[in-house]
């Protein structure tokens, strides 16, 4: 033991910089190790058994110290320590080992504090200072995590090098003097040769450092974002604009050794606050240029890009953030931590989220009959924080901590640095997402053919207004697209009062009209024939749905008895499952579960609405919740589009969808000219989408930390466990997290998502991304390592579910005080007395201010809206995506009257910079468009010149613009690039948008100057910087 | 009376021609007082009269030949209530020689047809009396039986008047109703077979509810031409416009798609299909005429109606069953189809079942609703069997051959005041109309004097029970009446349309018991009287719990020679009875042996549908059933009556027995051996085939004229098929006495007594005192 662990120490601490923010090399590091480690073997052959985990220690200890290094301007103390300590860590490490080592970790630290004084220290020191991220990350490193790496290799002392420890987040702590010697070698010296060449992973090298760390300190230390009200604000607001686009995400300021805490926190007194110059708020910055995003950098995670940006992951052992994403970067060890902070703990799981075409396909990996290796105990997948010991022939789980013994095929020798020799080759051993294969074991049946079921209203009112046409042609569109061979099955059906199936099997002449009337106890006409394979029967499909309009032209029955259709049409699919489609365009009148028009209930005392919960945004009926389960238990995904002019219930309708895993597709009011290509192409990205089946996805969690809750659209009818009838790519789940224990600090904290579910081609496939974060004791850190975005989806949803049982008015007051209260946090956590005037923003959060502002007058929680629209939004939100909720609040606005159509933008996009949501960047001589994910509006001032006009939509003066309108394309340059931009964004959100023309001085006008939310409005609050200003003495007042 | 047409003009036979005047006189008769009318039967005798008839304006009797007519006060008197009733302004020119044809003595029944239509020349009120008929199809049964009901359907689409109006319901698991007049694609509304559906839901889903108001239930003027015509265009189609839609849906009209378990029964909702047809028939047309054709081809095992599970190791309910009240299902199923009958009797309209299975399919509790509608039942092993073909074309043939179904029936029965009517056995179902003539006691259809026969046709014969009153008459003078008078008032849509009213009016004397009997035997009509019996005994069996039909008929015939007989009592030597009843005994016996009262050898079904034919045949049919004709051929002598009895069995004689529901021919061991060397080819014996032949001929005339089709069986002398002539055979020879058998005649063997065993012991207990 001795031996090895002179050695091994000292190569180790150089390679690692273990600041999240740094950009580091992985791969460099295990490449050097390799290299160290066949001399290794050969000197102590017997000792193989401990070489492995020597080999990992490494990388967390390096992380580490790097890290501290630059973290603390003082740091030179604690490298001094180190060598020496080391050996005598070993010894102890080894007895604590893993299970047991929580409790030591903590002491240590604790214990300790001189040692770690420096490292930990910062939080007090520099607390002050915004950017002690980079004290934190240090904090973080993993010193603590190392011993239990060196507890595992047991026999070999030395593994007490914790490099291990990095990947067994929670465990053993290892004492003090595992960080220092992870820091003596770490020198600052080594880190510069790394930052050159950050790619060089063959390089033996310690070039885990990332240039950017270092070049960019100029925009770190500004990172936080002061905002200076009216005098200071100048210096900071340019830095900021700057310095935020830089490509470097993970590396927010982490720089310590600069200490312009000064500079962070400019503060200004807020006295008056339209004095602000609005150019000086911070806002989202115009353009991303596409940036690359490793996710773990010499070992250690890396902080994600905002969700909205452009950016192609490398999956260097974590996930991409597309499938999971922390609302903070870092994990609180302790309950209260994460009280103090205000913050939520929270993941942001889309596990079908699609990939840029740049990145990386997911590996598919077949462990044959045996099926993926999983830790016995908590069942948790194996991933590339699973340590394997024993030359192989075990592995520790790193949720659970379970030694599991590896099966004899699968088994590999270990490297000098501890990993498997097969790593890199294994998917399942270095990639944060892959998909496994799965065997019998996973199929309580077959797996299902993909059955799509298609259910048109065809009541008087949807033949009238052109949605039942729009339908059918979408449908028989839309039919191409669906999955090639013979497990495709469809069927159609139609409603009014009554349900009507048809038979479609080919012997017949022609489709047979199956008519199920008794709306309260509805059946299925027949057993087979009504749900039939698409490519025996494609011409029957195309025959009906060509005659259906003109079938049911005359038809005079205005009622129509939706759930009882759905419900038919459920028993129709319910032996397999499938996607059920729905087709709606009234109120569901008659037969079971009948809705009344409860829009009007409450109308006249809207203000009442603002004061107490509002009945109609909830389900009419319980009994629709257990319908929609026993859907869910069928594996019935059903999705409804609703294209109507009148009040449909939304609140009720949606309780299907979203505990189906589908959703609402809302068309209203429903015109026949713009909206039919929408709904072609809502259908046709339904179906295309990257999808999934008969899903159930888990997510576990390393000890100490635990599950609470999940939000989307999903049934649950086990705690641990979502069922997901359909999962798609657009589909995002919150998953809450809790606190059962303490975590050590240095340690990782490791989340598995693992999601279950048939393709559409009949694989049944476990799909398991596997995030490991650090923990941290540092409040600093937490705020550095927050990421904005989703902690503003995770509060969005939060809200969203609420808004049906809350008064707006207490709702909206709520999501204020979620925002002051962070920012209350950071101001007494994190800042220096002395800036008590001054109004601080944190760098992460910065944008909190606006996000907030936006939701508090997004259509959630407007005063004006009407039920059905509200409802909409609730269910939209439930479901959607990081980067589309941030949209759905905070639109984009471009101008398109001056596009210039040779340009391309600097990244390569067609779609010019984003405007502030202001009126002030709205000319009357100016076109602009606004998108949300949903709406798109485009916005003719008064005075714009009539040729522009023309170019782009064909008609001469502002007073044509028709109420409905299709985007077209005109010969003419500028309206081919207005439609490349509009393809462009379309693209981007995996929307079609629906269109609105809008000109000043009536309702769409209106509407569009609704959406800007910068501007104060009577109804529904103040303007961004009154905003600000209501914040600044919100926080002054709690402080005082 | 004729022999060759036993119920005259009036189509009228009476158990007793002349009728006691007092209740326990009657009672004293033993076989009651009853009257087996022909409502509607044609003959070429009557008159048809294009005005309404002119009724009495208390008791409102019809104007007849019985009245006394005072031809100078214009006044005519009642015979039934002696109320003076004037003549109208369009009788003016009355006078003893001006008669109106209704006074004419020979005309006791005449017919009015009546211009129910106020707009004779509003074309869209004609169509609205044009018969509906709606198929109602079981789709559960094997490929091949399909083909044949579907072809029996198709054939039977093409021989319906254009005008008619056709429907069509098909099930299995669920109840189809094929909305024929939607043109775009085969439409169906589908109802779910295990619920019982109200005709008000009906209507509601199949969306005629909302189309107008709900006419009132009643008779055309009612209709309401908006309302009709949307159901109309939708579910019933002149069969001119659909039949080419009918045809094509039939081709592609499969076998119930639902699974059928192994080890179980297809599921088929019989009920709720029958409900569906009767509730959606029912708001399309109500009081119009309108027959529910129904092919069953097994058994309910789903819904309302169910009779057995679908377990196929639970067998169909048997007789034992029924009399143990082991049939789980058989009452819940009974009063599910009496409801039914109820909703139907209503509306007007006819239920018709044509069962085709090897095993039952509920006809026992389907008859109910049928006998009430006054439908047809004719019950077959296949449909691909000749019974059922034939049958079935039938009754869509048009001429002389037609059954002449009319539809809307409504029977009135007047009748002298100390008369009281109890009830009728028959295709009918009481109105419930109370009267100073309704019985307290019931018998049948009873508790009114006023019927309704929504389906009856040409042959339809009901039987009605009289009773006197049990007030004395004494008081009554009996000079001022000897007569006593019935009057039959049938109005009726012909299958034309149009209405009708057919009024007999008959008389008949009172005798005076206390003077002589004589008069009153004179007047006993043994036929009628036997089958009044066997109506009885039917109705009794089926409606008494542990009643014992031969225990009961036995005693009675007992009571009957004891006051009829001629006897010392105590000496059975002694005994004789007077011609006028001396075939009645053997009526019993045979009667006795009949599936009627021996119905341990049928099944439920089988029973219930030779009840329902009983009940509706005329006599001297209905007499066939009870006791067979039996024709012996030989070369010897001319096709002759033979006795029913074994010893008529020669080897060189063709026997052709016809028991009604099969017609046996049967050849005797020589006859059958010189058929099988082929002599009939041979030109030297062309006797040989003609006599071969004669019976055959025979048969097939007894088969053209009788529904349902008999099943002709031809069999030989020891063959297995051999039985069905046995059976009915009187055992005279039985393997206990087989030693005095004359050569090439045969024995049976059973334990049953012959007839002449019978009428010792008979006469024995009649003398007894």
């Amino acid at each position: 033991m001795a031996t090895p662990m002179p050695s091994g120490v000292p190569r180790q601490p150089p390679p690692q910089t273990d600041n999240p923010n740094f950009q580091q090399k992985q791969e460099s590091l295990p490449d050097d190790l390799q290299k160290w480690n066949p001399n290794k073997p050969s000197p102590f052959p017997g000792s193989a058994p401990t070489l492995p985990p020597l080999v990992r220690p490494p990388p967390s200890s390096s992380t580490s110290a790097p890290s501290q290094p630059n973290s603390r301007p003082g740091a030179p103390p604690p490298l001094v320590v180190p060598g020496p300590n080391v050996p005598p860590n070993v010894g102890s490490v080894r007895p604590f080992g893993p299970p047991n080592g929580p409790p030591s970790p903590f002491r240590s630290p604790s214990g300790p504090p001189s040692p770690f004084g420096p490292p930990s220290g910062p939080p007090s020191p520099f607390g002050t200072r915004p950017p002690p991220g980079s004290l934190p990350s240090s904090m973080g490193g993993g010193p603590v995590i190392s011993p239990r790496g060196s507890g595992a290799p047991g026999p070999g002392g030395r593994p007490g090098a914790f490099g291990s420890s990095s990947r067994n987040g929670p465990p053993v702590g290892v004492p003090p003097p595992m960080m220092v010697t992870g820091r003596s070698p770490g020198p600052a010296p080594s880190m510069g040769p790394f930052v050159g060449s950050p790619q060089a992973s063959p390089k033996p090298g310690p070039p885990t450092q990332s240039a950017p760390p270092f070049s960019a300190p100029l925009a770190a230390p500004f990172g936080t974002q002061t905002w200076a009200p009216g005098q200071v604000a100048p210096p900071t607001a340019a830095p900021n604009a700057a310095v935020q686009p830089p490509r470097m995400f993970g590396m927010p300021p982490p720089q310590p050794n600069q200490p312009l805490p000064a500079i962070d926190q400019t503060g200004a007194s807020l006295e008056d606050a339209r004095k602000i110059n609005s150019n000086q708020i911070p806002r989202p910055t115009t353009s991303y240029s596409k940036i690359q995003y490793d996710t773990r950098q010499g070992n250690q995670a890396n902080i994600p890009p905002p969700a909205s940006c452009d950016y192609i992951v490398k999956d260097t052992g974590n996930c991409s953030p597309r499938y999971m994403r922390c609302t903070i970067h870092q994990v609180p060890c302790t309950a209260d931590l994460l009280t103090n902070c205000g913050m939520e703990l929270a993941l942001m799981v889309q596990p079908l989220a699609p990939l840029h075409p740049s990145e990386e396909p997911i590996p598919v990996v077949d462990f044959g009959e045996g099926g993926p290796i999983r830790c016995s105990r908590c069942k948790g997948y194996i991933n590339p924080f699973m340590r394997f010991t024993d030359h192989g022939r075990q592995f520790i789980c790193n949720f659970c901590g379970c030694v599991g013994s590896t099966p004899h095929e699968y088994q590999c020798n270990l490297g000098p640095d501890g990993r498997r020799r097969d790593a890199d080759e294994r998917p399942e051993l270095c990639r944060g997402t892959v998909e496994f294969v799965a065997t019998k074991d996973y199929m309580m049946r077959d797996p299902m053919p993909a059955v799509y079921f298609f259910l048109i209203d065809v009541s008087m009112n949807a033949i009238r207004t052109g949605a039942t046409a729009a339908a059918c042609a979408a449908i028989s569109q839309v039919i191409a697209d669906l999955p090639e061979g013979p497990r495709t099955m469809l069927g159609i059906a139609t409603f009014d009062s009554t349900v009507h199936f048809y038979n479609l099997k080919r012997v017949l002449h022609q489709p047979l009209m199956l008519i199920v009337p008794d709306v309260h106890d509805v059946y299925i006409p027949l057993e087979t024939d009504v749900v039939v394979q698409l490519s025996e029967c494609r011409k029957h499909i195309e025959q009906l749905l060509e005659s259906i309009p003109t079938m049911f032209q005359d038809n005079s029955t205005a009622e129509s008895a939706f759930v009882a259709a759905i419900k038919a049409a459920f028993l129709a699919i319910k032996s397999s499952g499938g996607k059920l489609l729905v087709f709606q365009s009234v109120l569901p009148s008659v037969g079971m579960i009948a809705l009344s028009a409860r829009d009007a209930e409450g109308r006249g005392n809207i203000s009442a609405g603002e004061k107490e919960p509002h009945k109609p945004l909830q389900p009419a009926d319980k009994a629709l919740k257990t319908m929609a389960i026993e859907f869910a238990e069928c594996q019935v995904c059903v999705d409804v589009f609703t294209t109507t002019q009148t009040y449909v219930d939304i609140a009720s309708i949606s309780v299907i969808p979203g505990t189906t895993g589908g959703q609402v597709y809302y068309y209203y009011p429903f015109s026949s000219i713009s909206d039919p290509v929408k709904l072609y192409n809502d259908l046709r990205w339904n179906i295309t989408r990257p999808q999934g089946f008969e899903a159930v996805m888990r997510v576990r969690c390393s000890q100490g930390i635990d599950v609470k809750e999940y939000h989307g659209n999903f049934c649950k009818r086990i705690p641990t466990d979502v069922d997901l009838p359909g999962i798609d790519s657009d589909k995002a789940i919150v998953v809450t997290l809790k606190h059962d224990d303490k975590l050590q600090d240095g340690s990782e904290c490791a989340f598995q998502c693992a999601l279950l579910y048939t393709t559409v081609y009949g694989q049944r496939r476990i799909r398991v991304s596997t995030l490991s974060l650090p923990c941290t004791r540092n409040i600093t850190n937490l705020f550095r390592a927050t990421d904005l975005d989703a902690q503003f989806v995770c509060s969005l949803k939060q809200v969203a579910n609420e808004i049906p049982f809350t008064p707006l008015l207490q709702i909206r007051e709520q999501v204020t005080n979620i925002c002051i209260n962070k920012l209350l946090a950071y101001r007494k956590f994190c800042t220096t007395a002395t800036t008590s005037g001054q109004f601080i923003l944190p760098e992460a959060l910065k944008l909190l201010p606006l996000y907030t502002l936006a939701l508090t007058k997004s259509t959630g929680l407007q005063t004006d809206v009407k039920i059905d629209d509200r409802s909409f939004w609730i269910n939209y939100v439930s479901h959607i995506s990081t980067p589309s909720a941030v949209c759905l609040v905070l639109p984009q606005m471009i101008a398109v009257h001056n596009l210039d159509f040779d340009k391309q933008e600097e990244n390569g996009s067609a779609i010019p910079p984003v405007l502030p949501l202001s009126s002030e960047f709205v000319s009357e001589e100016g076109i602009y468009l606004l998108e949300n994910g949903v709406n798109g509006l485009i916005y003719i001032g008064s005075l714009v010149d009539s040729n522009i006009v023309r170019q782009l939509f064909g008609f001469s003066t502002v007073e044509e613009t028709p109420t409905q309108f299709a985007l077209q394309q005109y010969d003419n340059p500028l309206s081919k690039k207005l439609n490349d931009v509009v393809n462009e964004i379309r693209h981007q959100r995996c929307s079609y948008l629906r269109w609105t023309l809008c000109r000043k001085g009536d309702a769409s006008g209106a509407l569009f100057f609704s959406y800007l939310i910068e501007d104060a409005t009577p109804k529904d609050g103040p303007s961004y910087s009154e905003f600000l200003a209501h914040l600044h003495r919100s926080i002054q007042a709690k402080m005082s | 009376m004729a022999n060759s047409d036993p119920e005259g003009v009036d189509g009228v036979r009476m158990t007793w021609n002349v009728w006691p005047r007092t209740k326990l006189e009657a009672s004293k008769c033993v076989i009651p007082l009853a009257a087996s009318i022909a409502p509607i039967r044609p003959h070429s005798d009557i008159p048809t009269l294009p005005y309404a008839p002119l009724r009495c304006r208390t008791c409102s009797a019809v104007l007849n030949a019985y009245s006394r007519v005072d031809f100078l006060a214009k006044i005519w008197i009642c015979p039934f209530c002696y109320q003076r009733n004037q003549f109208p302004p369009h009788y003016a020119m009355i006078s003893e020689t001006n008669l109106p044809c209704e006074l004419y003595p020979q005309y006791t029944t005449v017919q009015y047809t009546l211009q129910m239509d106020p707009y004779p020349n509003n074309p869209s009120n004609a169509p609205q009396l044009q018969p509906v008929f709606v198929f109602v199809l079981d789709t559960c049964m094997i490929e091949e039986e399909l083909v044949f009901a579907k072809s029996a359907l198709k054939q039977a689409i093409g021989l319906l008047p254009e005008q008619a109006l056709v429907g069509f319901v098909s099930f299995g698991t669920q109840a189809l109703v094929h909305e024929l007049g939607f043109t775009e694609m085969s439409k169906v509304y589908v109802f779910k077979g295990s619920k019982e559906i109200p005709k008000e839901q009906v209507l509601e889903q199949l969306g005629l509810r909302a189309a107008g108001g709900r006419p009132t239930a009643g008779y055309p003027k009612g209709l309401q031409n908006g309302f009709t015509n949307t159901v109309v265009n939708r579910f019933l189609l002149p069969a001119s416009d659909c039949e080419f839609t009918l045809n094509s849906l039939l081709d592609e009209l499969q076998t119930d798609q639902w699974p059928v378990q192994a080890g179980h029964r297809a599921s088929r909702c019989t009920g709720v299909a029958l409900s569906v047809a009767a509730g959606f028939l029912g708001a399309c047309l109500p009081g119009t005429g309108a027959r529910i054709i129904a092919l069953v081809g097994g058994p309910c095992t789903e819904g309302p109606g169910t009779i057995v599970s679908k377990d196929l190791s639970e067998p169909l309910r048997s007789h034992k069953d029924l009399f143990k009240d082991a049939a789980p299902y058989f009452k819940k199923a009974v009063k599910f189809y009496d409801s039914l009958a109820k909703q139907l009797v209503d509306q007007g309209h006819v239920l018709d079942l044509f069962a085709s299975a090897l095993d039952q399919v509920g006809v026992a509790e389907m008859k109910v609703a049928i006998e009430r509608t006054g439908g047809l039942v004719v019950l077959a092993e296949s449909f691909g069997h000749s019974v059922f073909k034939d049958s079935f074309k039938r009754v869509f043939e048009d001429g002389e051959q037609s059954l002449g179904l009319c539809f809307n029936g409504m029977l009135e029965i007047g009748c002298s005041k100390e008369i009281k009517v109890q009830g009728i056995i028959g295709p009918c179902t009481s109105l419930e109309k109370k009267g100073p003539n309704v019985s307290d006691t019931v018998i049948g259809e009873g508790n009114t004097t006023t019927w309704k026969m929504c389906g009856l046709d040409k042959s339809t014969c009901l039987t009605v029970i009289f009773d006197l009153s049990s007030t004395d008459q004494s008081n009554v003078p009996e000079t001022v009446n000897p007569q006593f008078y019935l009057q039959f008032l049938t109005s009726y849509q012909d299958p034309e349309g149009k209405t009708l009213i057919r009024v007999t009016t008959v008389t008949r004397q009172w005798a005076d018991i206390s003077v002589s009997t004589e008069e009153l035997i004179h007047g006993f009509d043994q036929e009628t009287a036997a089958i009044v019996m066997a109506r009885i005994t039917s109705l009794k069996m089926e409606t008494e719990e542990g009643f014992d039909a031969t225990r009961w008929l036995d005693r009675n015939l007992i009571r009957f020679c004891s006051k009829f007989g001629n006897y010392r009592e105590n000496d059975p030597s002694s005994f004789s009875l007077n011609p006028c009843f001396s075939l009645f005994p053997q009526f019993i016996f045979n009667l006795r042996r009949s599936q009627f009262v021996q119905v341990f050898n049928n099944s439920p079904d089988e029973t219930a549908y030779f009840r329902v034919l009983l009940n509706k045949e005329n006599i001297t049919n209905a007499a066939v059933m009870a006791q067979p004709s039996l024709i012996s051929y030989s070369f010897n002598s001319p096709p002759q009556p033979a006795l029913l009895d074994v010893a008529s069995i020669s080897a060189d004689h063709i026997l052709l027995l016809d028991s009604y529901f099969s017609i046996v021919v049967f050849h005797g061991m020589t006859i059958a051996q010189w058929r099988n060397m082929g002599y009939q080819n041979q030109p030297e014996h062309q006797a040989f085939a003609l006599l071969l032949e004669a019976p055959q001929v025979d048969a097939q005339i007894i088969i053209r004229d009788r529904f349902p089709v008999p099943r002709l069986v031809v069999c030989d002398q020891h063959g297995s098929q051999a039985r069905f002539l046995l059976a009915k055979l009187n055992p005279s020879a039985t393997y206990n006495n087989a030693t005095d058998i004359a050569q090439g005649s045969d024995i049976i063997f059973t334990d049953d007594v012959s007839l002449q065993v019978f009428c010792e012991h008979l006469q024995r207990l009649a003398v007894q005192s």
